[in-house]
């Protein structure tokens, strides 16, 4: 398994649009991604649970990669999260 | 055979829609305008110093009667654009200009040959009209669908047709307009022959109804109903109206000629005890008719409607109605129903002459300016004293005409299941699935148009990528969403010479055969995938596309769980939403709601699984298990919960039709891109498809969307 941590910087947070992009980079991979603030998770690919999180500017969140093609995921992830929140 | 000629029928009534939208406007204008300001009538009323000419509410009249009349003086010209933009399969533009074109060519042959066979005094009465300023035959709407037809059917056979090099710029749609020009020179000359043999033979049928009592009454209501459509009835009715064949009276020691003539002849002789019938028999037989018969029609038609398009027809069918009850132009509502069901229209003649000759036998002596509305029946027959006119007659047998038609219609449709309005097969819009999808990729190279076409599709980046596509003389001009996804080597391989990049602009040269290409890839373009193509990267696409044939629908629906709107407003397709990541279906599928009433609901019984900090998007569970996203407005994100009040929290149970929130609709719109809300199902099975079930208004609580699982 993969993790690592990521702090959001994108002013409005996690809302519909990133979910929904986030989502769709997530099932480009095999493997199971998760992501977790504070208590609470939710896999990325499941865009309700993604959005429910409701997460903030600001906030740090943990994320995780299980799978096949764990490595390539989580650097996959990392990057676009960087680039896009 | 049959079946195909019933379906060209029914494609025919389909496109009169949108000319038939704007007659009933027309007909007010044109029935109050004309009603008050004959002279005849304002004279016998004594209204000539408040509405006579030179006043201003005669001017206005006037106007009113004129901007009316001009739609019905060109009808022809309207019909023949309308069928030929309703037959046309693509390209509807270039068949609706040819139509123009060959209307005119057709109307100016015949006019020229009338000029050299000794001018329009060589010919009958009531021959020959003014059709858009050209001295032509008068065909009615006939001669307006001739041309719509003809023109569609040689813009479908030859819009794609690919001619030699030297000649290509006139090649694919630009040779539309050429070939239909040159086949109406054939078909007015044709016409000029044709259709005065056809008049005579009608004119003839007038000596016929005079010598025959009540039975010549009948055939005389029944002629000309039948003879509207063809713009015959004026060779018919005219010499009725207007000369010696209608009769002749001494009327206050003057000889009078003709039916209408004597009509308004004794109606400005106080003397006269009862209006002759004689003459009031080829007008009465209109007012039980298009008062009280053709009124029942409608009604049967609105609840013979499906459910679901009610709301639609009512429109059409009540404004229809009424010009017929109050002006006695009674096109709008003919035309809705005499060519998806012809067999209507003829018991409606049969049913006219029937009337005429009941007026007839029970001597009513009401006459008319133009045709048998309210506004005719209260000024020459009500206010005339029953005395003089019989006019109760007409409402007696009204009711009946009323009840009859409302019943035999209702009968007829449900029986025959004619196509009338509101009752055609639904035009769905469906959405690929995976499956579908890649049918088409594997059957796409099969023919060589569709492998150039497949070519600049991968080429430009996929058709998520393709923002539009037009041509010039010798260039496809393509806008598209991301100039890097342009691969230059591809687009060369499918013929091109050259490839010029303008920021989004990307022009491919082809030569002059681009407009066949053109026509081509938009064809492609419609059932491709709407996907953006990267190398290595495939999606999931979804791409819709109107259903015209049945679909290969080989497995079965499992379930359908249909989706109601949160939001009173209109609604739309996912695609139309101004947000490409909306529009994509990137956050799921589903439709757009944009509102028009302050208050969000429940769509369904279920549960609030989030609602965002700033309020702009609820994320809900329905009890069926469908995860939906009420996202209200674009980019309202940005707003910080202002303009939004929310009613529940996260976790709360609510039943369908419960307030969510409430929005400051004129803060939103003034702050926000677009009003526009996507209401999404976000996780969805591939198989899985979504139906839109409304568009346009809807209410909360009204089914939006459906999703049938396989």
């Amino acid at each position: 398994m993969k993790e690592f941590m990521y702090t959001v910087k994108d002013e409005q947070g996690i809302h519909a649009r990133p979910a929904g992009m986030l989502a769709k980079e997530a099932k480009k991979y095999e493997s199971k991604i998760t992501i977790y603030k504070d208590e609470k998770s939710a896999e990325v690919t499941r865009l309700m649970a993604l959005m429910a999180l409701g997460i903030k500017c600001g906030q740090e969140v943990r994320v995780t990669a299980e799978g096949p093609d764990e490595e390539a995921a989580a650097d996959g992830i990392k990057a676009f999260l960087e680039a896009n929140l | 055979m049959k079946d195909k000629i019933f379906g060209v029928l029914q494609r025919v009534g389909r496109s009169f829609m949108l000319p038939i939208a704007i007659l009933p406007v027309a007909g007010l204008l044109l029935g109050l305008g004309g009603s008050f300001t004959n002279e005849t009538m304002l004279k016998t009323y004594g209204l000539m110093k408040i509405m006579g000419p030179g006043t201003v509410l005669n001017l206005i009249l006037q106007v009113m009667s004129a901007a009316g009349n001009i739609i019905f003086t060109n009808l022809p010209v309207i019909f023949a654009m309308g069928v030929a933009i309703g037959m046309a399969k693509k390209e509807k533009e270039v068949a609706a200009l040819a139509s123009v074109i060959s209307f005119f060519i057709m109307h100016a042959s015949i006019g020229a040959l009338i000029t050299a066979n000794g001018g329009a005094d060589a010919m009958l009465e009531g021959a020959v009209a003014d059709v858009c300023g050209i001295t032509s035959l008068q065909m009615g709407v006939f001669g307006g669908i001739i041309v719509g037809l003809g023109v569609a059917a040689l813009h479908n056979r030859f819009y794609k047709i690919e001619l030699p090099q030297v000649l290509s710029f006139f090649g694919g749609t630009r040779f539309v307009p050429i070939i239909s020009g040159l086949v109406y020179v054939g078909v007015g000359i044709l016409m000029f022959f044709v259709w005065p043999v056809i008049q005579s033979g009608i004119y003839h049928i007038g000596d016929l109804v005079l010598k025959s009592g009540y039975a010549g009454t009948w055939v005389y209501g029944f002629m000309e109903r039948l003879l509207i459509p063809f713009g015959l009835h004026h060779v018919f009715y005219l010499p009725f109206w207007q000369t010696g064949v209608g009769g002749t009276l001494e009327v206050a020691g003057k000889t009078i000629e003709g039916a209408q003539n004597i009509f308004f002849a004794q109606l400005a002789d106080p003397s006269v005890k009862h209006f002759a019938v004689s003459a009031t028999r080829f007008m009465s037989g209109k007012f039980p008719l298009m008062i009280f018969g053709l009124p029942g029609a409608a009604l049967a038609m609105y609840k013979t409607a499906k459910p679901e398009k009610k709301k639609a027809v009512a429109g059409l069918l009540l404004s229809a109605a009424l010009t017929s009850m109050l002006t006695g132009i009674t096109e709008p509502l003919e035309f809705t129903f005499l060519f998806v069901a012809p067999v209507l229209y003829g018991i409606h003649c049969v049913f006219a002459g029937l009337a005429y000759m009941l007026m007839h036998v029970f001597k009513v002596g009401v006459g008319m300016t133009f045709s048998g509305g309210l506004i005719d029946m209260f000024l020459f027959g009500i206010l005339q004293g029953n005395e003089k006119t019989n006019w109760i007659w007409i409402v007696i047998v009204g009711v009946g005409y009323f009840i009859v038609y409302y019943f035999l219609f209702s009968f007829l449709i449900k029986k025959m299941d004619l196509k009338t309005p509101g009752r055609d097969d639904v035009e769905e819009v469906k959405l690929y699935t995976r499956a579908d999808v890649n049918a088409r990729k594997e059957g796409a190279a099969a023919n060589p148009e569709d492998a150039v076409s497949e070519g600049i599709l991968v080429g430009l980046g996929g058709k998520k990528n393709i923002s539009d596509v037009d041509c010039c003389a010798t260039r496809l001009r393509c806008t598209v969403y991301k100039p890097e996804l342009v691969q230059d080597s591809i687009l060369k391989a499918t013929g091109a010479s050259g490839v010029v990049h303008k920021g989004n602009g990307v022009q491919i040269i082809y030569g002059p055969k681009v407009t066949v290409i053109k026509s081509n890839f938009e064809d492609y373009l419609e059932t491709a995938p709407d996907e953006e193509i990267v190398p290595q990267a495939e999606e999931v696409a979804v791409t819709k596309e109107e259903n015209t044939t049945a679909e290969n629908e080989t497995k079965e629906v499992k379930e359908t769980i249909i989706v109601s709107s949160p939001i009173t407003g209109l609604a739309a397709d996912l695609s139309t939403a101004p947000d490409e990541g909306f529009a994509g279906r990137m956050m799921g599928d589903g439709a757009v709601v944009t509102p028009e009433n302050a208050q969000i609901v429940a769509p369904e019984d279920g549960e609030v699984v989030f609602v965002f900090d700033t309020k702009h998007a609820i994320g809900f569970l329905t009890d069926s298990g469908l995860s939906l996203l009420l996202h209200i407005g674009i980019d309202t994100v940005s707003l910080n919960g202002e303009g939004f009040q929310v009613f529940v929290e996260n976790g709360q149970k609510v039943k369908k039709g419960e307030k969510l929130m409430e929005i400051d609709i004129d803060f939103l719109k003034a702050h926000a891109p677009s009003l526009c809300s996507p209401v999404l199902c976000t996780e969805l099975e591939d198989s899985d498809k979504v139906r839109l079930l409304a568009e346009g208004e809807i209410k909360a609580g009204e089914p939006l969307f459906a999703i049938d699982r396989y």
